[in-house]
């Protein structure tokens, strides 16, 4: 029988499997931030263990680097602490970093990809849930916790469970692809499968609306893979990829011959069968707008937002999470979503700070003002991605626009540096998170689009984006 | 392993309740748990003793990777976390660390034990006793790794077995 992609890399990385046993897996790229490492490198210390493979681990600040003026002194004393502690580490231990000088710094699952570090075939982990965004050029990506960070620091390998395969198939082509984007796909993906659809299982996206897409489209849609409860998510290498990762700073060298080898083992055997399927038709999604506080509450653009009882088909505590979702959020159900009012706008995260987002997102705001009760920012995903788009001149259309124009990092998506919501402020997000607080205590979360957002930025409220000529 | 039971009836508690991003950057464990649930419930600090236990449903621990989550709870007092599912990152970090038991229960249990029930648990027999209300409940037996795991007391002290 034929196997699965997932299967095929899955064994081919295979140091230890015995019947009834876990896996000892070996990972390929270890992707190290200043968040989740500090108590990984102490227990290396601890235990008088070096890093196995240094030249295979990678480090960035990312977490809660400010995005402001970087000439400046941190002035979180204790982000200061764990920026320096990252920068101890990695030279105490001869690890590769790209510090907050460096062109290169940027959101870990930003720069991997671009630097040509995340390769196709490989096993990649990185202690940070958003991890499966480098799934979408075919790596088997996985986001781990502190102790297991410690773990391939020490021995290069994990203890792993065989996860099961779950395939999501998305057909059709979208009438209007400036308007209805890959994030909308997998807004509508989780909408469907639900926050825990995906537990257990690694999904591998297949179907002519995952192909259509560009390199930095499947790497939002792998990238909320997390949302959905999956492992990882996985895309099939295809030309797109061998041509996003060919002359990249740490592409290798034998280029050439991988691919060659890539383009016969990486891809699904068409007698292979998988775990769970779930079918998504994109000829008729609208852009989607969440209302609730996980990111299985979402829905239309053109719709109100439902009912608890309409959201939770009987399930007791799904109605009780969408009441005190609605009370959270200070909504009410039959409320147009476009009759919600924002009062701040971040375009930024590993979901959507990519080029092209940004591009996008300058389409719509190009010659006009974010509304005056808005404030807006653009955090790119890197620094390589500030200075691609400002030799474009995107940085003045956001300026022009009054959007702040901010340094690399991950910033207003989980709040750990100054950039954060004040209680009962309402933003429209490009992240991939609307949980209670993610965004600072009491700050309300709208997960869009990057055209969504800034369409919603100029207006002040959403607005259905498919009504603008984005071409 | 015996204890009392805070409930929270809810699906999907994140890990962003559980210890939000600004706490990140506290190394001190202590005062890390001090911040525990703390968006979810402010008084979830005077209901939890040492060696109590959280119910809830589904999807439990979901979103973020940070093994600050259990840590936290941990730190807190809580030994176990029993609930209808698990978030993977969230069940593996709690076991790796050996911070906490993640206690996957049916319907049954979800539905019998109340707020504040007294239970007992042995995870060898996997069974749940309410000795509130006199009544005992399957607990999901541990695959076999994360068994070997938490007898092991952590990832770092698992050791295969030898041929």
């Amino acid at each position: 029988m034929g196997k699965t992609l997932f299967e095929k890399i899955w064994e081919s990385h295979i140091v230890v499997e015995k019947q009834n046993e876990p896996a000892l897996i070996y990972i390929d790229r270890h992707l190290v931030h200043e968040v989740t490492s500090p108590q990984a490198f102490d227990g290396l210390r601890m235990n008088d263990r070096e890093v196995r493979r240094p030249d295979l681990t990678i480090a960035t600040m990312d977490h809660n680097v400010p995005t402001s003026d970087r000439s400046l002194p941190i002035l979180d004393q204790t982000s200061a602490v764990q920026i320096k502690t990252l920068e101890n580490n990695c030279k105490d231990f001869g690890i590769k970093l790209f510090d907050i000088n460096s062109p290169n710094q940027g959101i870990v699952h930003v720069i991997g990809p671009q630097l040509g570090i995340t390769l196709p075939g490989t096993t990649i982990v990185c202690g940070d849930s958003h991890t499966s965004t480098h799934g979408a050029f075919g790596a088997l990506a996985l986001g781990i916790g502190t102790s297991e960070v410690e773990h391939v620091l020490a021995s290069q390998t994990l203890w792993l469970e065989k996860p099961k395969t779950f395939e999501v198939r998305v057909e059709g082509k979208r009438k209007n692809p400036h308007a209805v984007t890959a994030k909308d796909i997998i807004l509508s993906i989780i909408k469907n499968i639900g926050t825990a659809g995906g537990t257990g299982t690694v999904i591998e996206y297949r179907g002519e609306g995952i192909t259509d897409l560009s390199m930095e489209q499947r790497m939002t849609i792998c990238n909320m893979s997390i949302e959905g409860g999956a492992r990882a998510g996985l895309i099939a290498p295809d030309q797109k990829t061998f041509d996003y990762l060919r002359n990249r700073e740490y592409t290798p060298q034998n280029y050439d011959s991988l691919v060659d080898n890539w383009k016969v083992n990486l891809q699904t055997d068409s007698d292979a069968t998988f775990d769970k399927t779930f079918v998504l038709d994109i000829n008729d999604i609208a852009p989607q707008v969440s209302w609730g506080t996980n990111p299985g509450m979402t829905c239309d653009v053109n719709e109100s937002i439902p009912s608890p009882d309409e959201f939770s088909n009987g399930d007791a505590n799904q109605k009780k999470g969408a009441e005190k979702a609605l009370e959270y959020m200070a909504l009410e159900s039959g409320t147009l979503i476009e009759d919600i009012e924002i009062d701040r706008v971040f375009i930024g995260s590993c979901t959507n700070a990519r080029l092209e987002d940004l591009i996008e997102a300058s389409k719509v705001i190009q010659g006009q003002k974010v509304a005056s009760n808005v404030s807006a920012m653009v955090v790119p995903g890197s620094q390589m991605v500030k200075k691609q788009a400002e030799e474009m001149g995107l940085h003045k259309i956001f300026i022009d626009a009054n959007f702040e124009w901010r340094e690399a990092g991950c910033s207003m998506c989980l709040g750990m540096n100054p950039d954060i919501l004040s209680p009962g402020e309402r933003c429209a997000s490009t992240s991939n998170r609307n949980f209670e607080g993610r965004q600072g205590n009491g700050g309300r979360t709208h997960l869009v689009s990057p055209v969504m957002a800034a369409a919603a930025a100029i207006n002040g409220h959403f607005v259905d984006v498919r009504k603008l000529d984005l071409n | 392993m015996k204890g009392n039971v805070v409930k929270y009836a809810r699906d999907n508690i994140d890990t962003d309740v559980i210890i939000p991003g600004q706490y990140l950057k506290v190394h001190d464990y202590a005062e890390l748990a001090t911040h525990a649930m703390e968006g979810l419930d402010p008084d979830f600090h005077s209901k939890i003793k040492e060696g109590d236990f959280i119910l809830s449903g589904k999807n439990f621990g979901c979103g973020s990777s940070r093994e600050h989550a259990p840590i936290a709870l941990s730190h807190s007092g809580v030994k176990a976390i029993l609930a209808l599912s698990f978030a993977r990152i969230f069940y593996r970090n709690s076991v790796d660390g050996a911070f906490l038991l993640p206690i996957e229960i049916d319907q049954d249990a979800y539905d019998g034990i109340s707020e504040g029930d007294e239970i007992n648990i042995d995870i060898s027999t996997n069974e749940i006793k309410n000795l509130t209300k006199n009544q005992t409940y399957k607990m999901k037996p541990f695959s076999e790794i994360i068994g070997k795991i938490i007898a092991a007391g952590g990832l770092f002290k698992y050791k295969p077995d030898q041929d």
